[in-house]
């Protein structure tokens, strides 16, 4: 197996959630997804280890769902394969799990970013990395987002 | 905080199969493929009209200094045209590493206000020294026509630099520069988040 083969597997679903928490749209987070992996893949013999291998895929990732409205507005959603669509449908979503990812979508895009990466398990220094915030106002919004959703979860009497 | 953990647990819950890696290597060969493409198909329509030009000039052995500065006026319309076409592929790809996503944005920002630099200026530029390159070319074969097929001939081809000055062009920067602004605003709006 190549290098980037391990990293593939490693690291897909990490990255198809932090896009699904950033569109709330499966076939669109795979499309991210999959855009993710093929800079990773084009940029893989140029990375130096600056930062760890996980905090360049995600900054990756991140940069790749921010620049997405460019996408919405140049062109109808794109050609990317789609012969996995019966197993998505198949995938059984639980409501909160569905709601989860819902709420999020509906944060404002860098939060969205943020709170993907902290239930991702990054810390906060990471993050900070990542988006280019101090570690300090990262900390802040953590707590700011993590309450608005718990606000939600509880009013919903999940 | 509990609803701290649960929040994890829950978020990582979301499963989908990870696709086979072969669809990524596929796609990521046709995009680079299709790219090249792109870039050489403009560069050979740029070489094909610069050589068809070029035999004009060889074929017709034109005697004034006009016409040929009208050709080469044509030429360099063309090539101020497509160079910053061959010159954005690279803009972004240029960084090392991958940047920080507050960079990125303001990079995405400088980036699309470029575009809209190059949308509106060169395409004037390019629009003049046409009109100029091609004027200047018709010139010695107008004033070797009688005077009335002259003046037809000079007033289609200033109708024709007219409409694409005062109709096409303004309508070509507009189109363009709406989508641009759009997403500038965008942009903008994703990197006043960080801020806030």
């Amino acid at each position: 197996m190549t290098n980037f083969e391990t990293i593939y597997k490693a690291n897909w679903q990490k990255v198809f959630r932090l896009c699904m928490g950033y569109v709330n749209d499966i076939d669109v987070a795979k499309d991210l997804a999959q855009e993710t992996f093929i800079k990773v893949w084009t940029q893989l013999p140029k990375f130096r280890n600056e930062s760890s291998i996980g905090t360049w895929i995600f900054r990756i990732a991140s940069n790749t769902c921010l620049r997405q409205i460019e996408k919405e507005s140049k062109m109808p959603r794109s050609e990317f394969p789609r012969e996995i669509k019966e197993e998505i449908l198949e995938t059984n979503i639980e409501k909160d799990i569905k709601f989860l990812y819902q709420c999020i979508s509906e944060l404002q895009e860098v939060e969205r970013i943020i709170i993907s990466l902290e239930l991702e398990d990054m810390n906060q220094k990471e993050i900070a990395e990542i988006v280019g915030l101090s570690q300090g106002n990262v900390r802040v919004k953590i707590h700011r987002i993590k309450e608005k959703l718990t606000q939600k979860f509880k009013k919903n009497g999940i | 905080m509990e609803s701290n953990i649960d929040l994890k647990k829950i978020w990582t819950q979301q499963k989908i199969e990870t696709p086979k890696i072969e669809i990524l290597y596929a796609k990521a060969n046709k995009l680079k493929s299709r790219s090249f493409l792109k870039l050489i198909a403009v560069n050979i329509i740029l070489l094909l009209t610069a050589i068809f030009i070029g035999f004009i000039w060889y074929y017709y052995q034109p005697e004034l200094v006009t016409t040929k500065m009208g050709i080469i006026c044509t030429i360099l319309a063309m090539i101020i045209f497509l160079l910053p076409y061959n010159s954005q592929f690279s803009l972004l790809s240029k960084t090392k590493t991958e940047p920080n996503s507050k960079e990125y944005l303001t990079q995405l920002i400088k980036l699309k206000e470029k575009q809209t630099f190059q949308d509106t200026t060169i395409l004037s530029i390019y629009f003049i020294m046409l009109s100029i390159g091609i004027g200047l070319y018709l010139f010695e074969y107008v004033s070797k026509m009688t005077l009335t097929w002259g003046i037809i001939t000079s007033a289609i081809t200033a109708l024709w630099f007219a409409i694409n000055w005062f109709y096409f062009r303004p309508r070509v920067i507009k189109k363009k520069n709406a989508k641009l602004n759009k997403l500038l605003i965008e942009f903008e709006k994703l990197n006043n988040q960080m801020n806030d």
